[in-house]
């Protein structure tokens, strides 16, 4: 494999992370608009262990997670009022609001960037984006995701057949935060250098993108969506100055003739039937 | 100084007011986020410098600035959101999203990147007042805005189109019985709201007298704050929040804290979120429909 | 059936193949990252047009050694992460010498770690934010000059030509480069020349992409200064420059290289801009003209460009730079063979290491142990719709 593509691969990896965050709060009917924020607070916080503190790795990713964790909680509280639309709104807010933050931020070098942290391989991206995926896709055959799945088509029927609504809903917010801040803390050892215009609204945008062109119902789905956001930019170099227009086309059409994502279990049953068929 | 930055904040606000305006009529009706009115905006203004470019009136500037926006809304809802009328909400406004890379795109392969500047000496007429410098394009920016957001205040509370608007936002099936139809009343919400934007591009881009292909992003998500804190469903809630938040931003600024600006508008559009959903003008209790 | 699609296979792939072989031998491959979408497309696209015209020039000439030239340029769409691929890119799969840009310092960041891990040159034709090549030795350069130097020159000739005791300082807080410039490189400087900055303690900023400035203005203003520090690049510097017309702030501007740009020219006339350039497309030295007689047509004809354009100093730097890169490949006896990448690669960072004296638009060019470059440069004023110099100097101190 190339160089070219490893980094691609790359990418894939931490936006994989990055949709499976946004899909992890999906699940249970919020729809965040602000992830990036949490990523931005795991890739301060990982890189200030490590280059600072002289931390290893994994550890600082793991404390970077259990910030954004805290901070996703915290965030999931109040969120519990809003609903819809209104909820994607406020968490747009959040993000904006950490992005802000850390442009005055000046100990972690506010608008002029931090770098120091030591790189981190494509394997080790990748066994932590498979891992992930690999435990959402656990969590999907559980009675946890059921209970979060029965929060998301009716709350209130959830909450009289003695379903906590709430633990639900905001651990929902934890989790997707730790994840995206995994995803942060993996970009900033990938790239070893951040700043605060990594983190903004257009990150958020591309992880909802990933899940939703992907299929939002799941968890492999944000696999496909990622491999597509990364790919397919690349794929359109030949349209030059029109690049951009048409990846814009193709992501509406893709809307209009696959609204519910790539992927969703007819289509994953279907692919199961073709191989237990070849096998 | 004051007074200065006071009128500073009205102008900016009458901005602010138009857009957020714009976003409400979809927001409001629809419950879903058309992200492309930030560039609905920015079309409005590049369609209002071409205009005046060729020597035409600044009455002929709006006008053409306004119809080209709403025939781009027009495309928006019948590609991008009536045929995902069944999909939850987030689809339509990732549809959106490609509108707004597309229009970004086509912008700038027209117009360039660097900012477009009006010939110096054009609308650069100002008055004093005292101490207080006022342009006379700013008058023209807040004079239209009032007289556009009474309008369409007007229209939705006095008329049968307004009424259907009304009846279409609180339960589609009801109005349909009723002999609304609802996807005729969606695209004309879809078009109005693209010709408010369309207008305040054309205030902006002829007072600021610069702009570029990109001023959509950073105005469109402030208009979003702006129509949370004035009240998704509130027309006049616009009008009055819209300088407000212009003159909270200005102040920040005249008070030594431009850094802190973004932080006090997201903060403020939080705290109207949790502590009175339905915005300050807000009426109903409605605090969102499921995603 | 399929015995007659493998021999056509077969046959296929030995023309390739042979094709393959007969390019390996006479093609010398160079790389550019370039923004030729997103926010700077001008820059990127005009960049684009003057490599172009640099691979024909080359071409027609003969190319390189009796080798043809060929330029492989990439987009970035000014996205970090796209420049960081498009170096690997460049180095893994097009197998180029060397490589041009990336411009945005936001991009030269990843891509400079990129280029040392690869190890290959990677030359930035914008970047001035301090320090960037300097992290990301030995094999990022910059052909830009140090915005701290530059400053020493212009500042002394704002205060000369202006009487200018005082100055208010307003920035774009988004930007590295322009935060850098105005909060630490600028305010520095005006004070070792006895010139008090009224808004030290609390500079104005606002945020790349504002539309509306007014209320910095109008607190600028209310300083009373005798000139305006401006921090951005020249389409933010615009919008500042209108606003400051508007309210009649008809105070002379000083800032770094970001402002230099014909179209900056055209915001207010009347007010005086001082600004440190290595090229404008209106200097009069003979290199330069017949750069600009050449390229400007070329510009204008080109889609997606406006019809007024005229060459930027980024497609001014973006040019040496790749002479730079044919210059070493002629003299460092480089083959441009498969087997001798690496070592190729080498040859073209050592060559860039201790180039003295090559000869660029301004004058002549090396790069000092920063990656930066030393080179001649000018004090600009801008008034009127034209820029002329006047202050020469140069960035290692003595003569260029």
């Amino acid at each position: 494999m190339s160089t070219y593509y490893a980094g691609l691969l790359a990418d894939i990896g931490i936006l994989v992370l990055g949709a499976l965050s946004v899909y992890i709060i999906l699940v249970t009917n919020q729809l965040s608009l602000g992830n990036a924020g949490f990523m931005a607070i795991g890739s301060y916080v990982a890189s200030f262990l490590t280059a600072e503190q002289h931390w290893a790795v994994t550890p600082a990713l793991i404390v970077a997670a259990l910030t954004a964790c805290v901070i996703g909680v915290i965030v999931g509280f109040p969120a519990l009022r809003l609903k819809g639309i209104y909820l994607a709104i406020a968490t747009l807010g959040f993000g904006e609001m950490v992005r802000s933050f850390f442009l005055v931020f000046t100990p972690m070098g506010g608008s002029g960037g931090y770098r120091g942290m030591p790189h981190v391989s494509l394997g080790y991206i990748w066994i932590w984006a498979a891992g992930i995926l690999l435990l959402v896709t656990l969590l999907e055959r559980s009675r946890l995701w059921l209970e979060m799945r029965a929060v998301h088509d009716d709350e209130r029927a959830a909450g009289l057949v003695g379903i906590n609504t709430t633990l639900t809903k905001v651990g929902a917010f934890g989790f997707g935060a730790a994840v995206a801040a995994i995803a942060g803390g993996l970009f900033a050892h990938h790239y070893i250098y951040i700043e605060p215009g990594n983190f903004d609204f257009q990150r958020s945008i591309d992880f909802v993108l990933a899940v939703i062109l992907g299929g939002s119902t799941v968890g492999a789905g944000a696999l496909v969506g990622a491999a597509l956001l990364v790919l397919l930019p690349e794929w359109l170099r030949f349209l030059a100055d029109w690049r951009l227009a048409a990846f814009g086309v193709m992501l509406i059409l893709v809307l209009l003739t696959r609204p519910q994502g790539i992927l969703d279990r007819p289509l994953l049953a279907l692919l199961r039937l073709r191989r237990n068929r070849a096998a | 100084m004051l007074l200065q930055q006071l009128v500073n904040g009205l102008t900016l606000g009458a901005v602010y007011t138009l857009v957020a305006l714009s976003f409400s009529l979809v927001m409001g009706l629809l419950a879903i986020l058309n992200i492309a009115i930030g560039e609905l905006f920015m079309l409005g203004g590049y369609l209002g410098f071409a205009v005046i470019a060729a020597h035409f009136p600044l009455a002929a500037a709006l006008l053409i600035g306004m119809g080209g926006a709403a025939l781009v809304a027009l495309v928006i809802d019948k590609i991008g959101y009536e045929p995902l009328r069944q999909a939850p909400p987030i689809t339509p406004l990732l549809s959106t999203i490609g509108f707004s890379i597309i229009l970004q795109n086509v912008v700038t392969n027209v117009w360039g990147s660097d900012p477009l500047q009006l010939p110096s000496g054009l609308f650069d007429r100002r008055v004093h007042i005292g101490s207080v410098q006022i342009g006379v394009m700013q008058l023209v920016v807040i004079g239209v805005t009032v007289v556009l957001v009474a309008s369409v205040a007007l229209l939705i509370q006095k008329t049968a189109v307004g009424r259907a608007l009304r009846a279409v936002s609180e339960n589609r099936e009801v109005a349909r019985l009723l002999g609304v139809s609802a996807d005729r009343i969606t695209l004309f919400a879809f078009m109005l709201s693209g010709a408010l934007a369309g207008a305040a591009g054309v205030l902006i881009s002829l007072h600021y007298a610069a702009i570029t292909p990109y001023i959509g992003v950073d105005t469109g998500l402030k208009a979003i704050a702006v129509m949370v804190i004035g009240g998704t469903t509130s027309v006049w809630g616009a009008l009055i929040v819209g300088p407000l938040i212009g003159i909270a931003e200005v102040m920040t600024i005249a008070f030594g804290g431009s850094q802190m600006r973004d932080f006090v508008v997201y903060g403020l559009m939080i705290v109207t979120l949790l502590l009175r959903p339905q915005g300050l003008l807000g009426a109903r209790s409605d605090s969102g429909q499921p995603v | 059936m399929r015995t007659h699609l493998f021999g056509g296979a077969i046959v296929a792939v030995t023309l390739i193949a042979g094709l393959h072989m007969a390019q390996a031998q006479n093609i010398i491959t160079l790389g550019a990252i370039v923004p030729s979408s997103g926010p700077f497309a001008e820059w990127g696209r005009s960049n684009t047009a003057t490599l172009e015209m640099l691979e024909k020039q080359i071409n027609d000439a003969g190319g390189i050694n009796g080798a043809k030239l060929k330029i492989v340029i990439l987009d970035d769409g000014a996205k970090p992460a796209q420049a960081a691929n498009d170096l690997r890119k460049l180095a893994g799969d097009d197998h180029a010498l060397a490589v041009a840009g990336p411009l945005t310092s936001s991009a030269c960041e990843v891509t400079f770690p990129v280029a040392n891990q690869m190890q290959i040159v990677s030359t930035s034709q914008a970047s001035s934010k301090p320090g960037v090549a300097k992290a990301n030795r030995p094999w990022a350069f910059r052909d830009t000059v140090d915005e701290g130097i530059l400053a020493r020159a212009s500042v002394p000739y704002f205060k000369k030509t202006f009487g200018a005791k005082s100055v208010a300082i307003i920035y774009d807080a988004k930007d590295a480069v322009s935060t850098a410039i105005a909060t630490k490189i600028m305010p520095k400087v005006f004070a070792d020349n006895g010139i008090e900055v009224l808004n030290a303690s609390a500079p104005v900023s606002f945020n790349t992409g504002d539309l509306d400035v007014s209320a910095q203005v109008t607190k600028l203003k209310s300083l009373n200064p005798d000139g305006v520090v401006i921090g951005a690049d020249y389409s933010q510097a615009i919008t500042v420059l209108r606003e400051m017309k508007r309210q009649g702030l008809d105070k002379p501007v000083i800032g770094g290289t970001p402002l230099i740009s014909s179209a900056i020219l055209a915001a207010a006339p009347e007010i005086p801009i001082i600004a440190p350039a290595t090229f404008y497309a209106t200097m009069k030295t003979p290199k330069a003209e017949k750069f600009v007689a050449t390229l400007q047509p070329l510009l204008r004809k080109t889609a997606g460009l406006p019809p007024d354009i005229e060459p930027s100093m980024y497609d001014a730097n973006i040019y040496e730079i790749v002479s730079m890169y044919i210059d070493a490949i002629k003299k460092s006896g480089i083959t441009g063979k498969a087997s001798d990448l690496e070592a190729d690669r080498t040859k073209i960072r050592d060559y860039m290491t201790n180039l003295k004296g090559f000869e660029g638009f301004s004058g002549s060019i090396g790069f000092n142990a920063d990656g930066d470059a030393s080179k001649a440069f000018f004090i600009v004023q801008g008034q009127k719709g034209a820029w002329a110099t006047k202050v020469t100097g140069c960035s290692t101190g003595g003569s260029c």
